[in-house]
């Protein structure tokens, strides 16, 4: 998976969001690593809509956490979004694990 | 800059320009705005990231709204480009070396330039922090003195006044006689105040910082060593902390190493404590300060903060506020002796960036018309209009690649040459390196580039794609009006740009020859100069001193080819020491500005050995310094004499006499010509020479620069001169040993180096503004073979034909002039201070632009014009 997909994806796990506050939480999410320009954002997006793991959503009603433009679009991930969220997630732990037996080893040894 | 993204979106496929345009819009004017609070810097950041993002990102999206191809068809289909590209090159070698050479020419420029740039100003300093770092210096706008220096109880008034500083310290620059096995050398080397490594934000690699009991009078000798010196004197060796080290004559104990790149201030190798007095009631403005801001402070509150403690200074001892605080940011400090060649060779980077753009437009312009039959043939044959698109875009991108990696290689080479070549010219510490983000500016540039030359040729073949059939057709083989005016455009805005650079070359070039010519008011060939710095420890007081300064000049008189020899304590381009004084019956009018007089020592026969010439009076001799009655005998400068007897004739037995207390009168004997002692460029201030008899007791000088005349070649002189110094004190090291020439070029180096660079630039734009020319009426010619034949055939003369196409040349030149010269005159206020009195309105440099661009335009239409000339009718009016 392409890591500005996986960001996004990340971004959208536990709730629905607008464009900025995606490229806000991912800043956030990354410890300031990675910040997405709007237009690779905005593509990443599309690309994401286009292979059916996201799907825009009309704008929730204004709350005070997140100020909702009017005119923004809001994107949810779909099941199918979180299923290749979680099948990343899981090699991705599955890797940390195995690194860290490695430096175990050698440790020990 | 909103605007310009804005303009950029529209290059995006319409689908996604439809669907997210304004919200990618918006969202960069956030990103944008919010940075543009934050400063310049984060302001060029998020400009330069965001153009990067959508213009790297652009062939991708057009990727997939072309409904892409597999991966496999993808590759397939850019290697059949691929390879058609090649073919196509070599079959029009020309036009691809020239658009080559210009984008090659255009990145070396600029990524070398904005390495430069970068080590310069963007790099950051290796403290923590650093924007809370602050310079701090006195000044004295009433003695023309921008920085005087820190009088070391006004700081301790400011340390204990202030609230919006975590600390101030003070450092001095100084340097080291060491003593290393076998000779002595000269290290720079720094005094700093004990809590210099809290105000910076450092701790050392090894042992630890000075402490407070270390930084007192008469204080421990301890010294820090540079990470540097560690690596390269003391071969890293781990245990060095607590060893002794030899400096001017004496032991220190070396208790810290600085971690590496901390070379401050300067190159300094060493620390050493400041062991300045506080109680000290002696005005000595000598120090530098630097302070760290408490987090979030502004600099505009740390002044305020700053003037509110000098207050109690004020009311003490200075009631007229003569010397104040000065504070600004570190960097500014820095940066500031470099900021006029900055902006000169940023501007002209980019400059010469937009001629080539301009020039590889035309080219790019000129490929298409001449391949317009066969893009017109393809599409006929079933090619999409995207298809030849993408074809032409490989061509881009191919240009761009080999441009890039060539250009980049060249800058890097140039950069390295620079940086072996003009290390004095460089700022200490500066480290010169090929990083990550010169790499991004030359694929940002080579982006652009490619994305400027390839839009216009693509767009073209588009319209072929409707048009192709007609095409076909269209046999008389002309251009379109539309793209005549285009080239005309391109040609016409290259001779602007190279105006520009040519009449700022041409300022400068004037500038650097009229300061190079001004009378130095000293003997400049046939002179060798060097210095001593007697150390504390040996020679302690004046008498000793006396001796050594009397042997070496006699020893120096005395070797072979050596016409005379003589001493002074502050050497042409070498130092400053101001003092005031009180004139008896001084016409200066009261209030006026105090001048502040530049005190020399001099030997009497110094004035003879400089050539230095009397318009009164004469030097004092070794047998009279003290004739009148115990007052000294002092020469004074001419401009001594204007600021304080205006009109006077004569002034010879007038007295002086320095406002220190307790400070003898002295009598005139001698009046000179003024030196150029700042620099050929700088005006002088008034001056005094006083005779080596003042050196006495407990009056000592730092150090003394020798200086011989000799017939012969003065280089001939310099192992003789090392001889002497180790003949008269081996653990005395000579320095600066240098001719007087030297020195006068090393005062001049930024100058030239900012000349030379944009000559440099203006060769090349003049460069390429002509090749523009000549392709352009090359192409046109080509064009209109039939035209012409038709004409002759009617009757025109080969003559006219000549004179039509250089008429056009002339046009062209004529137009680009015109616009180029008002952009000329504005471009020529930041060449600021290096105009060194010539007007930026100067005539003859405009004229000699002016004439050199139409000569070299008209030169560059004599080949087009003999080939019009010489196009057989016949043969043109046949030809399909």
């Amino acid at each position: 998976m392409r890591p500005h997909h996986f960001h996004v994806l990340m971004s959208l796990a536990d709730r629905d969001r607008h464009g900025s506050a995606i490229m806000r939480d991912v800043l956030d999410l990354t410890g300031g690593a990675v910040k997405l320009w709007p237009v690779t954002l905005y593509g990443s997006l599309d690309e994401l809509v286009d292979e059916g793991l996201l799907r825009e959503v009309n704008a929730p009603a204004p709350d005070a956490r997140e100020p909702a433009g009017g005119h923004k679009r809001w994107f949810h991930i779909t099941a199918a979004g979180r299923r290749a969220l979680a099948h990343e997630l899981k090699s991705m732990a599955e890797l940390v694990r195995r690194g860290e037996r490695r430096l175990l080893a050698r440790e020990t040894t | 800059m909103v605007a310009l993204y804005r303009l950029l979106v529209a290059l995006l496929p319409y689908r996604v320009r439809q669907a997210y345009g304004a919200e990618i819009v918006e969202l960069f004017a956030d990103e944008w705005c919010s940075a543009r609070r934050r400063g310049a810097w984060a302001a060029i950041r998020v400009a330069t990231l965001g153009m990067l993002d959508l213009l790297l990102r652009l062939p991708r999206e057009h990727w997939r709204a072309a409904g892409a191809l597999s991966i496999e068809e993808t590759m397939q289909s850019f290697w059949y480009d691929l390879r058609t590209t090649f073919r196509t090159l070599l079959r029009q070698r020309g036009s691809a070396a020239m658009i080559l050479v210009t984008l090659t020419l255009a990145v070396a420029c600029n990524s070398a330039v904005f390495t430069l740039l970068d080590g310069i100003f963007l790099r950051p300093f290796p403290f923590r922090e650093p924007g809370r770092l602050v310079y701090l210096n006195e000044q004295a706008p009433k003695w023309n003195l921008e920085f005087t220096g820190i009088n070391y109880p006004d700081l301790v008034a400011w340390r204990n006044g202030t609230h919006r500083f975590e600390s101030i310290s003070a450092f001095g620059q100084t340097d080291f006689n060491i003593a290393l096995p076998g000779n002595a050398e000269r290290v720079r080397g720094a005094l700093v105040s004990w809590d210099m490594g809290r105000t910076l934000g450092i701790t050392p690699i090894l042992g630890r910082m000075f402490r407070p009991d270390e930084d007192r009078p008469d204080g421990p000798h301890v010294a820090m060593v540079s990470y540097h010196f560690w690596q390269s004197s003391l071969r890293g060796a781990k245990d060095v902390i607590g060893k002794p080290l030899r400096m001017n004559d004496a032991t220190y104990t070396i208790v810290g190493v600085l971690p590496a790149g901390v070379e401050f201030p300067g190159d300094a190798e060493f620390w050493t404590p400041l062991d300045a007095d506080a109680a000290s009631s002696n005005q000595s403005y000598e120090y530098d300060g630097v302070a760290r801001m408490k987090p979030g402070v502004t600099l505009a509150a740390a002044r305020a903060d700053l003037l509110a403690a000098h207050e109690a200074v004020w009311r003490a001892s200075d009631s007229a506020h003569v010397v104040s605080p000065r504070i600004m940011s570190l960097r500014e400090r820095y940066d500031r002796d470099y900021a006029d060649i900055g902006r000169i060779l940023g501007l002209s980077a980019v400059v010469v960036l937009l001629i080539a753009c301009a020039n590889v437009g035309a080219a790019m312009l000129v490929r298409a018309t001449i391949r317009r039959r066969e893009l017109a043939v393809r599409v006929a044959l079933g090619a999409s209009g995207r298809r030849v698109a993408r074809q032409i875009l490989t061509e881009s991108l191919v240009f761009a690649g080999i441009a890039g990696v060539a250009g980049a290689v060249l800058g890097w080479w140039g950069i390295r040459a620079v940086a072996l070549g003009s290390r004095d010219l460089l700022p200490p510490g500066i480290r010169l390196g090929f990083d990550w983000r010169m790499a991004a500016f030359c694929v940002g540039t080579m982006g652009l580039v490619t994305l400027l030359f390839g839009a216009a040729p693509a767009i073209e073949a588009r319209r072929q794609g409707l048009l192709g059939i007609a095409a076909l057709g269209d046999r008389t083989g002309s251009t379109s009006i539309r793209q005549r005016r285009a080239l005309d455009g391109l040609v016409v805005a290259e001779i602007a740009l190279a105006t520009v650079l040519l009449v700022g070359g041409g300022l400068l070039l004037r500038a650097f020859r009229q300061v190079e010519a001004e009378d130095p008011g000293f003997r400049v060939n046939g002179v060798l100069q060097f210095s001593l710095l007697p150390p504390h420890e040996t020679y302690s007081d004046g008498a000793s001193q006396r001796r050594l300064f009397q042997r070496t000049i006699d020893e120096l008189a005395a070797l072979p080819g050596v016409t005379s020899a003589g001493a002074v304590s502050c050497p042409p381009m070498g130092c400053h020491w101001g003092m005031f004084y009180t004139a008896e019956g001084s016409t200066r009018t009261p209030g006026s500005d105090d001048p502040v007089v530049l005190t020399r020592i001099a030997s009497p026969e110094y004035f003879r050995t400089m050539g230095i010439r009397f318009l009164e009076g004469r030097s004092w001799t070794a047998g009279d310094e003290r004739p009148l009655g115990g007052a000294f005998p002092v020469v004074v400068n001419e401009e001594f004499v204007e600021s304080e007897w205006h009109g006077a004739t004569s002034v010879i037995g007038r007295r002086i006499a320095s406002r220190a207390k307790n400070s003898p009168w002295m009598t005139i004997v001698g009046v000179v010509h003024d030196v150029r002692h700042y620099g050929l460029d700088q005006p002088m201030r008034p001056g005094i020479y006083m005779p080596m008899s003042w050196i006495e007791k407990d009056r000592t000088v730092g150090s003394m620069a020798f200086v011989a005349h000799t017939d012969g070649d003065p280089l001939a002189l310099y192992s003789e001169v090392r001889a002497l110094g180790r003949r008269i004190d081996p653990d005395l090291p000579i320095i600066k040993l240098e001719t007087m020439r030297d020195a006068i070029d090393a005062s001049l180096l930024q100058r030239r180096s900012a000349m030379l660079a944009l000559s440099a630039f203006a060769a090349i734009a003049l460069a390429l503004a002509v090749g523009g020319i000549y392709a352009v009426l090359s192409f046109i010619v080509g064009r209109r073979r039939r035209e012409i034949g038709i004409r002759m055939a009617l009757g025109a003369l080969a003559r006219q034909m000549v004179g039509m196409v250089i008429r056009r040349a002339v046009v062209l030149v004529a137009i680009g002039v015109a616009i180029g010269l008002p952009l000329a005159f504005a471009a020529a206020r930041v060449l600021g201070s290096l105009l060194a009195g010539v007007s930026p309105v100067d005539g003859v440099t405009y004229v000699g632009a002016v004439v050199v661009l139409a000569v070299t335009g008209i030169a560059a239409a004599i080949a087009p014009a003999i080939r019009a000339a010489a196009v057989d009718p016949r043969s043109a009016i046949t030809e399909s």
